[in-house]
């Protein structure tokens, strides 16, 4: 083999090694998280301690529940900007039934079952009705948190039972229970994803969802059960907020909606529908949960932190569309 | 005599390797209507593309008033005269009328539009033509054939000498027909040359002057009206030497598998009876505007089916409430348009083809990939579908291999009735063979088969009976034996041949 060969051969394996890389998305992040981890871990002593990442894993918990039901959804071709409000209003209702004398579990199904009507809801103005996703979202995003700030007239809800807060103290084997749920939330829906019958519709519906009706699949059904699903788990999100802060709070996540769409979508799902994994997700949520806090530690004012984290998400999406060009 | 308002000569075009246009000549006389017909693939929306300057020829001259032009872009077509009515309509269904008639070229005083000026204008124009529509209302709001009528006014807005009008009549209604044809004959008298795409042989021997014939890209005749016969057009048109590979009649037929009973539309007394057997490929033969893609999609459950008539499946009367149910009663339905609604493009040939039967590829809502793997590998193998590998997505297939892969997903599902439409489009001859033989085996296997294809040739090759349709009834239904290309294209296109088929 000739130089001239050999460099040949390098720099193709070299381009098909980088396309591999920027292709598999959550390959791509977990070595973009390492590198964020080892480089913090020298430019700051505080943020390689257990206290930081146990504030990590518990501020971003929250949203990487969301983002396990706003994936399902983006890869069915569909999306949902309510996450937020239903989050609050899960939480302002959980704490209203308990200050009202209801049990603990009664109080949380009740919030539970409140965030899936919403998304049935939801499900039934875009798929039945055809009402477009972004404008039937943004209706209840606004419903929702309307609803939440009347019934408790703005004010946060305190002095909830104390066996309620257990969900968000609790800790298994040194690790919040928060994360412990997030986590298992993460692998259960990754893997319906990949190999679920039920699941695995989403993605021929987001891909081509004519086609899809004309093989023979329930489309309305499953979108719609795609929605609930994203208010269940926003809803769940907003409970286990509500032990965390030991209230009920109806201007809690505030604009989380977004957050959650471009983690989404640095983890690799497309607006487009019919591409995502619930991994890259997960992955797209710690990384960015990773930029803030170590922005947050190299004392980087938190109005930076939003230029970084919407620069972040345009140029991963910029990167896809450049590499996917150039298959063409 | 004087040089002819447009003439074509020598005119050539290549896609890739398939001719479309070779060395075609036409010419166009002032006051004119000129006929342009063939077959589905003949080359004639080749021709008007290059015309209205969608596409460029490889060889050959246009002369307008004796003077050679090129025609590159479509804004050089309407500088010289020439506007063009596409099948299509290219409307904004929101605007209104007038703002459709000038689109773009509305008048404005100082960026401003002058609403009072373009209505004025745009009544000046409908109201020269004899044509009567509201100009303020949006175009969404009106029927499909007075759609037709405000494309028409756009063409005349622009000045145009010459008009091309593809097919301008396969969505309107005998009356709309009656209102377009007298607006021909007032546009003739002032001295336009109209090029007129038609399938209708009975509505191009009443408007047109001459007829030119296109076969395979080629010319193969161009007559004065009054000096030909339908039988001699239709004749020209489907002329070639077939290359048929016969099917084997099948010998044992079993019972009704699929039956339309019933009159079609509106008191009208239409017929409309089919019936498919198990064991049998029945192809079904129609022009555009025919509704046979809305008989097969009333079959299918994807529609109501038209008013007094009603659906057989096996022999019992049956109200389909959709695809899944037809599905569940063993009928597939394998669409014609194999990217919009048959493939996931972006996803793998095995995901493509499990689709159907996601649920026997399940247990306990796990899909178990190694079989699904292993069944997308034995259909590729016995489709002969060329594939990269089983995980490479279906985007990057060819024609004819996507095709094969839309084949075998429906089959996955292993339905006792098929109603296939237009399997062969785009498709190269080998693969078309393959599916060819595939649809007999279908056959030869005990499934009835309905067949949907514009390409007579096809229909010859595989059906056992073909049936024609026209204008929502079915105008014959006749053992592939006996039937012949002009029969066939005679009932299709009604030009008076009164054949009854054996088993109508």
């Amino acid at each position: 083999m000739s130089v001239d060969e050999v460099g040949r051969w390098s720099s193709r394996v070299g381009s098909r090694v980088f396309r591999r890389f920027v292709e598999t998305r959550e390959l791509m992040l977990l070595v973009l998280i390492v590198a964020i981890i080892v480089g913090m871990s020298l430019a700051s002593p505080v943020f390689l301690s257990l206290a930081n990442f146990h504030a990590i894993a518990i501020g971003m918990a929250p949203t990487v529940i969301i983002a396990v039901g706003m994936t399902v959804l983006l890869v069915s071709g569909g999306f949902d900007l309510s996450v937020g409000s239903v989050l609050a209003l899960a939480s302002t209702v959980t704490a209203l039934l308990l200050l009202s004398g209801a049990s603990i579990p009664l109080a949380i199904l009740g919030a539970l079952a409140l965030g899936a009507v919403i998304g049935l809801a939801n499900g039934i103005v875009v798929t039945r009705i055809g009402v477009n996703p972004l404008v039937a979202t943004l209706g209840s995003m606004s419903i929702a948190r309307g609803i939440a700030l009347v019934l408790t007239e703005g004010f946060s809800l305190i002095n909830l039972p104390p066996a309620f807060g257990w969900a968000g103290r609790a800790e298994i084997l040194g690790v919040p229970f928060l994360l412990w749920t997030a986590l298992a939330l993460v692998v259960v829906f990754d893997l319906a994803m990949r190999h679920g019958s039920f699941f695995r519709q989403l993605y021929y519906i987001g891909s081509n969802e004519k086609a899809a009706r004309l093989s023979g699949l329930a489309v309305d059904r499953v979108r719609t059960l795609a929605y609930m699903l994203s208010g269940l788990l926003a809803a769940l999100a907003g409970v286990l907020l509500a032990s965390r802060l030991m209230s009920g709070t109806p201007t809690a996540g505030n604009a989380l909606e977004l957050q959650v769409l471009a983690a989404a979508v640095i983890g690799g799902a497309s607006l487009r529908g019919g591409e995502g994994t619930v991994l890259g997700a997960f992955l797209g949520v710690v990384f960015v949960a990773l930029i803030n806090n170590a922005m947050t530690m190299l004392a980087v004012s938190i109005y930076w932190q939003m230029i970084v984290t919407g620069a972040v998400l345009v140029v991963a999406v910029a990167l896809d569309m450049l590499v996917r060009r150039r298959d063409d | 005599m004087a040089a002819p308002l447009l003439e074509l000569s020598g005119i050539t075009k290549w896609y890739g390797t398939t001719r479309a246009l070779g060395d075609v000549d036409f010419d166009l006389r002032q006051g004119e209507v000129h006929a342009l017909v063939g077959e589905n693939g003949a080359g004639k929306s080749t021709l008007l593309a290059i015309l209205s300057g969608v596409v460029a020829p490889d060889k050959g001259t246009i002369n307008i008033d004796g003077r050679a032009v090129t025609i590159n872009e479509p804004s050089k077509a309407q500088a010289l005269g020439i506007s063009t009515v596409f099948q299509e309509l290219s409307l904004a269904g929101a605007l209104t009328v007038a703002e459709n008639v000038f689109v773009g070229r509305a008048p404005t005083a100082c960026g401003i539009i002058r609403w009072s000026e373009l209505r004025r204008r745009t009544q000046q124009i409908l109201s020269a033509f004899g044509i009567e529509i509201d100009v303020d209302r949006p175009v969404d709001r009106l029927p499909a054939g007075t759609r037709q009528l405000v494309e028409i006014a756009k063409a005349l807005s622009l000045d145009a000498r010459i008009l091309l009008l593809d097919e301008p009549t396969s969505a309107l209604t005998s009356n709309e027909v009656a209102a377009l044809f007298a607006i021909i004959a007032r546009l003739k008298s002032r001295g336009m040359g109209i090029v007129y795409v038609s399938h209708h042989m009975a509505e191009v021997f009443r408007i047109a002057d001459r007829v030119t014939v296109l076969r395979d890209g080629e010319r193969m005749t161009t007559r004065a009206v009054a000096e030909t016969s339908i039988d001699d057009v239709v004749r020209a048109m489907v002329g070639r030497k077939l290359e048929i590979f016969t099917a084997e009649a099948t010998l044992v037929q079993g019972p009704v598998a699929l039956a339309v009973r019933g009159n079609g539309a509106e008191g009208k007394s239409r017929h409309l009876e089919l019936e498919i057997r198990f064991g049998e490929v029945v192809g079904l033969a129609g022009l555009m505007g025919s509704r046979r893609s809305e008989l097969a999609r009333s079959l299918v459950g994807l529609r109501q089916p038209s008013g007094g008539t009603a659906i057989e499946v096996k022999g019992r009367p049956t109200r389909l409430r959709g695809l899944r149910d037809a599905m569940a009663r063993g009928i597939a339905y394998v669409p014609d348009d194999r990217k919009a609604e048959g493939l996931f493009l972006s996803m793998s040939v095995t995901d493509n083809f499990v689709v159907t039967a996601l649920r026997s590829f399940a247990r306990l809502g796990w899909i178990e990939r190694a079989a699904a793997t292993a069944a997308a590998g034995r259909a590729v193998e016995r489709f002969r579908i060329r594939v990269p590998s089983l995980e490479a997505a279906a985007g990057k297939l060819s024609g004819g291999n996507q095709q094969k892969l839309m084949l075998s997903k429906w089959l996955a599902s292993d339905p006792a009735i098929v109603v296939i439409d237009e399997p062969t489009r785009g498709v190269d001859v080998e693969a078309k063979g393959e599916i060819h033989k595939e649809i007999r085996r279908l056959a030869a296997a005990g499934e009835a088969v309905l067949l949907i294809s514009s390409d007579l040739p096809e229909l010859f090759a595989i059906s056992d009976r073909i049936v024609v349709m026209r204008e929502g009834q079915i105008v014959g239904d006749l053992p592939t034996p006996s039937a012949t290309e002009e029969i066939v294209m005679a009932l299709a296109s009604g030009t008076g041949h009164k054949l009854e088929g054996e088993a109508a």
